[in-house]
């Protein structure tokens, strides 16, 4: 720990406290030959919709390498503050580091200015981390697709944002999934918005709860390289609720009953 | 000039009268335990003496604002970049005080070329294992450690009457509202305790009482509950507990 005496001038900005104590994001690196290297992220399936009372966030929690299954309890909904969450689909190395970094920026910021981020603020911070890692993205070595989900407590109002991989930031009003299991649930997702028994958004949330899981029950008999839940062995999606109260996570015997009950017909 | 050790350890003395003299109306900070975590108060005419530092870390400070700021976003500093490189189960007050601030704030008050920072900070935080740890430092490095809670302020001898009466208070088995009301009789008693002392520095624009303190001055309290469902466990008093505060003060 090293004590500054130089005014602070980073009006907290915690990313630039960390190039000054010496961090560097990945380096670039130069002279690859491999054209066209980046691919879409694969081997997940995470998603978010807007409910009743705030934004549903839900992940498999498998990670592959290749056609090898290498972790069956891997968490892909993380919490970056009380408010705000992010689900992550790519090079896990990438999206935790960014995951920690964010967490750490909105804290620092908190902290610092007395008061907490803009929403728009923290849109732009992830924006701000994509694009700089743009260089390793398109040598295949650390492609991020998250989605990024806030709750304004001032506003009483819920944000779910998608990322591509150059940091431009789009507002979802409804849905978003991403990873490789998610173009088999978007239809079902964007068909329940359209004509199932009510809106997402005007759904509770025991009915939120129940259709995520079973959107990733469905993705999991599609996409190999997404997981299924595993009763025998406690293993689960992740489910997590933002709302007023902030993020919740569902524990494994509420997710557990949950499952349960969404495996039967109606 | 100051090339003879005498005249140094002159500099330096009279540094001490400086500051303390600089520090005199600081009002007072309190930290006490109570049964769900600890509790950390002051009243003071302008908001600015009691902080958030990091997840299981509050700040309180007395003295010159432009000091307390600097040396809290060192605190920020080094506890975030901790928190970050390592875990945040490795930043500890104790780790921030003993190899981060406190040398370097002895080294500062020792060089005396450079001005002092006029300051008295206490460093409050809950472990993992929800026990209190209280630290108060000086503004010459010097720090205490305490099991039971603490107080700061800008007179010694306010701050060391404090010091003891917290001792002979089970703060740890009041509740919340409980340890807010003590605290602030003893605030307030200790504010009496300044005047009788100092009949020729009575300031009439100061409150003389806690219902004049509520309504000329701020309340700024904290606590770092073990009831938080967030890894940040710092949160400020409600607006509720306050009154409740109030009306048992009439």
């Amino acid at each position: 720990m090293k004590f500054q005496s130089e005014p602070n001038t980073s009006a907290g900005e915690f990313f630039e406290l960390l190039e000054k104590s010496g961090y560097r994001w990945h380096a670039k690196i130069e002279g690859t030959e491999k054209e066209n290297s980046f691919t879409v992220p694969q081997g997940t399936t995470v998603l978010a919709f807007h409910f009743q009372d705030g934004v549903i966030v839900a992940g498999d929690r498998r990670a592959t390498a290749g056609n090898s299954i290498m972790y069956e309890m891997c968490d892909k909904v993380i919490p970056i503050d009380n408010y705000t969450l992010m689900a992550i689909a790519g090079v896990p190395a990438t999206a935790f580091e960014m995951a920690r970094v964010l967490s750490h920026n909105f804290e620092y910021y908190r902290r610092s200015q007395l008061q907490s981020m803009s929403v728009e603020g923290k849109i732009r911070a992830l924006s701000k981390l994509l694009k700089e890692n743009v260089g390793m993205a398109v040598q295949g070595l650390g492609v991020v697709s998250p989605i990024f989900a806030t709750y304004d407590p001032t506003k009483k109002k819920s944000n779910i944002h998608f990322y591509d991989m150059l940091g431009a930031d789009f507002q979802i009003r409804t849905h978003t999934a991403t990873g490789s299991g998610s173009q088999i649930i978007r239809g079902i997702l964007e068909h329940e918005d359209l004509w199932g028994e009510k809106p997402l958004a005007e759904r509770t949330s025991e009915q939120a709860k129940t259709l995520a899981i079973r959107l990733l029950q469905t993705a999991a008999l599609f996409d190999s390289a997404t997981g299924q839940a595993r009763p025998e062995d406690d293993i689960y999606p992740t489910l997590a609720t933002l709302t007023e109260e902030g993020y919740r996570f569902l524990g494994d015997d509420e997710t557990a009953e949950i499952y349960k009950s969404s495996m039967k017909r109606g | 000039m100051f090339e003879e050790p005498y005249r140094w350890m002159e500099a330096v003395s009279t540094r001490h009268n400086y500051v303390q003299e600089k520090l005199k109306m600081g009002q007072p900070v309190l930290a006490v335990p109570y049964n769900e975590g600890l509790l950390i108060f002051g009243f003071a005419p302008q908001p600015g003496k009691i902080y958030e530092i990091y997840d299981r870390i509050a700040l309180g400070g007395v003295g010159h604002p432009a000091d307390v700021e600097k040396l809290r976003m060192n605190l920020l500093d080094m506890a975030h970049l901790e928190g970050f490189n390592r875990s945040a189960q490795d930043v500890t007050s104790t780790r921030l005080l003993q190899f981060g601030i406190a040398p370097a704030l002895k080294q500062n008050f020792e060089e005396i070329q450079r001005a002092p920072y006029i300051i008295r900070l206490l460093l409050v935080e809950l472990t993992e294992q929800g026990k209190p740890n209280f630290f108060r430092m000086n503004y010459d490095g010097h720090w205490e450690t305490f099991k039971n809670g603490t107080a700061i302020a800008g007179d010694e001898k306010v701050m060391d009457w404090l010091q003891r009466e917290i001792q002979k208070q089970p703060f740890d088995s009041y509740s919340l509202d409980q340890a807010l009301q003590k605290a602030a009789k003893l605030w307030d008693e200790s504010r009496k305790i300044k005047s009788n002392d100092s009949e020729d520095e009575k300031n009439n624009e100061l409150p003389e009482t806690l219902k004049e303190a509520f309504d000329q001055w701020y309340l700024e309290g904290a606590v770092l509950t073990e009831k938080s469902m967030s890894k940040a466990i710092y949160r400020s008093l409600s607006e509720d507990e306050i009154n409740r505060l109030k009306s048992s003060t009439g």
